[in-house]
């Protein structure tokens, strides 16, 4: 299965098997990692899944896949850094096995 | 002291209810009676009475009824800081619905606060996920076909007895992994259960659905499948089976919770497409937005709330609020915000996009959301297919019925 490490804002790092077919959201909230809320289940209406994807993977992750998460990405609290993205919109591929995301300090 | 699901006891703080029983810390001009969801003033129009409380009550206010006392919120900010704090806003005993003091049980997920409650939404979780309902497509929209096969000729229907609701209740079947056989007397019970006549017809009502999900829980032991209640049935969190206690309350909480919500909220859209036919022409010319067209109907046509218990003392826009109280978040009023929903009763399907309300939000956002939206969303693809025009009936009469699930009864509906 492939591996997604998970670090959250105050460093903590988190090494998870997330099966192809789900998401990054679902990875952490399956495993009860903190950091990733994901209330809305993957609606794009939360945004309370956001993530950063490391600069090492961001081309191959890509920007926003619709203009539903870009909106709720903008719309939501907090800053909107560069390579940020919805973690419930990443599905994982075996392409992604090693795949870094960044946790902010708080959803909301 | 958190609960422990697996053995189950009564809340023990206070039920306040009426004006005798209003707690001396609130202030004297926070006290209204606003009547929802039984008076009359709410059920001549529920959702215009919703958008009107942004002028006629202050932000927050203390509600008096005989359903019971509680604050109010109506402000889209304030609903989403209750609901996304649970240390302070609770859902342990915030669930009205009456049960056997002696044979007790939580209907869970959602009198489960954080964090056990996150284990029994990863049990189910990945059959309701937005991958997991879209399995469910194809089937779903042969049994809208097959619904519409019946009643597209006639001219005329009754919206929700001919599709409104056999429609969700077959869907709810299918994913629970129960027999299609059982549809129309799941209809009648969720009907009796919910909208019951009196409290005989409505005790009678829950004694058969309980007897039967007993029965099938049974089943689904010796029988394991890919439905829901096997799922449940065989959930062993972190190596722990389920208590009966636990499978019990998660499946009849299921009927509870994802079935009326689905009747009202197609009743109240269909009742909006009947009287503004250019808005089914402009829906039927966007296919490619039908997902924001579902998301702002959703906000529009919302139709219940989200109660908490005060766990801890808190203040709000100065006012304070003390543990045991409880609140309400009127979520389809925080859906007509005007700070956040300019002219919100106008049904636009270009807003900006702003986390709506008509699921909650939070930790107990609704786990059936993306299985609605989705039926939704094939409902209006094949009605609107096979009926682009009707209208309301002739003389209708649209009526509301009290109670926490806000939709008018019935829908006569001529083509
Ligand atoms: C349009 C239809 C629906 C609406 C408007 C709706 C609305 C809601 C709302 C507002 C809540 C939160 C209640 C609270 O905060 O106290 C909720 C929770 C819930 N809903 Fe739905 N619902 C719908 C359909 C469904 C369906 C189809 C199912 C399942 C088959 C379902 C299952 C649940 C469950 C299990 C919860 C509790 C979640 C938790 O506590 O984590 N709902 N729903
Ligand atoms: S989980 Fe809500 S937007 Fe991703």
């Amino acid at each position: 299965m492939p591996k997604v490490t998970y670090i959250e804002a105050s460093g903590a790092s988190h090494v998870i098997d997330v099966d192809v077919d789900e998401n990054v959201m679902h990875g952490a909230l399956y495993n009860n990692l903190p950091g990733i809320l994901g209330e809305c289940g993957g609606a794009r209406s939360c945004a309370t899944c956001r993530c950063t994807v490391d600069a090492a993977w961001a081309a191959k992750v890509g920007t926003p896949t619709t203009h539903e998460e870009r909106e709720s990405l903008e719309g939501a609290e907090g800053e909107l850094k560069p390579n940020m993205r919805l973690s419930c919109q990443i599905d994982m591929t075996d392409d992604l096995d090693g795949l870094v995301v960044h946790l902010p300090e708080s959803q909301f | 002291m958190p609960i422990d699901a697996a053995n189950p006891v009564p809340p023990s703080y206070p039920r306040r209810a009426g004006p005798d029983q209003i707690p001396p810390h609130v202030p004297k001009e926070l006290i209204r009676t606003s009547g929802i969801p039984t008076g009359e003033a709410f059920l001549a129009g529920p959702h215009d009475f919703m958008a009107r409380m942004h002028q006629d009550f202050p932000p927050i206010f203390y509600d008096v009824g005989d359903y019971g006392n509680a604050w109010q919120f109506i402000k889209h900010e304030d609903a989403l800081f209750a609901l996304r704090h649970w240390e302070h806003f609770s859902n342990e005993g915030a669930t009205p619905f009456p049960r056997d003091p002696n044979d007790y049980f939580y209907f869970i997920p959602i009198e489960i606060d954080p964090p056990q409650h996150r284990k029994y939404r990863n049990i189910v979780d990945p059959l309701f996920s937005p991958k997991g309902v879209l399995k469910l497509e194809g089937l779903i929209r042969q049994r809208a076909r097959d619904l519409l096969d019946d009643v597209a000729d006639k001219g005329e229907c009754e919206f929700t007895e001919a599709f409104g609701r056999p429609l969700p209740v077959s869907v709810f079947l299918d994913i629970m992994g129960l027999p299609q056989d059982m549809r129309d007397t799941f209809v009648e019970w969720a009907i009796d259960l919910l909208h019951g006549k009196d409290r005989e017809s409505m005790g009678r009502a829950m004694q058969n659905i309980v007897a039967y999900i007993k029965q099938a829980i049974a089943e689904k032991k010796a029988h394991p499948d890919e439905g829901v209640v096997s799922r449940i049935t065989h959930a062993a969190p972190d190596g722990m089976p389920l208590s009966d206690k636990e499978i019990f309350g998660f499946v009849i909480f299921l009927f509870i919770g994802g079935l009326d919500t689905v009747f009202a909220t197609l009743n109240n859209i269909w009742l909006w497409l009947a009287r503004n036919p250019d808005r089914v022409q402009e829906i039927i010319a966007r296919p490619n937005d039908l997902d924001a067209i579902v998301e702002e109907l959703l906000r529009r046509w919302s139709v219940t709330f989200s109660g908490r218990v005060v766990a801890q003392d808190i203040e709000m826009r100065g006012v304070q609020m003390k543990k045991g109280d409880r609140i309400t978040c009127v979520l389809p009023a925080c859906n007509f915000d005007p700070d956040v929903f300019p002219n919100p009763l106008e049904v636009d399907f270009d807003r900006p996009r702003r986390t709506i309300l008509a699921f909650t939000v939070g930790v107990h956002s609704c786990m059936g959301s993306h299985l609605a939206r989705l039926e939704l969303k094939i409902a209006l693809q094949e009605w609107l297919r096979r009926i682009p025009q009707f209208a309301v009936k002739q003389d209708a009469q649209i009526v509301y019925r009290p109670g926490g699930v806000v939709g008018p009864e019935s829908v006569p509906l001529v083509w």
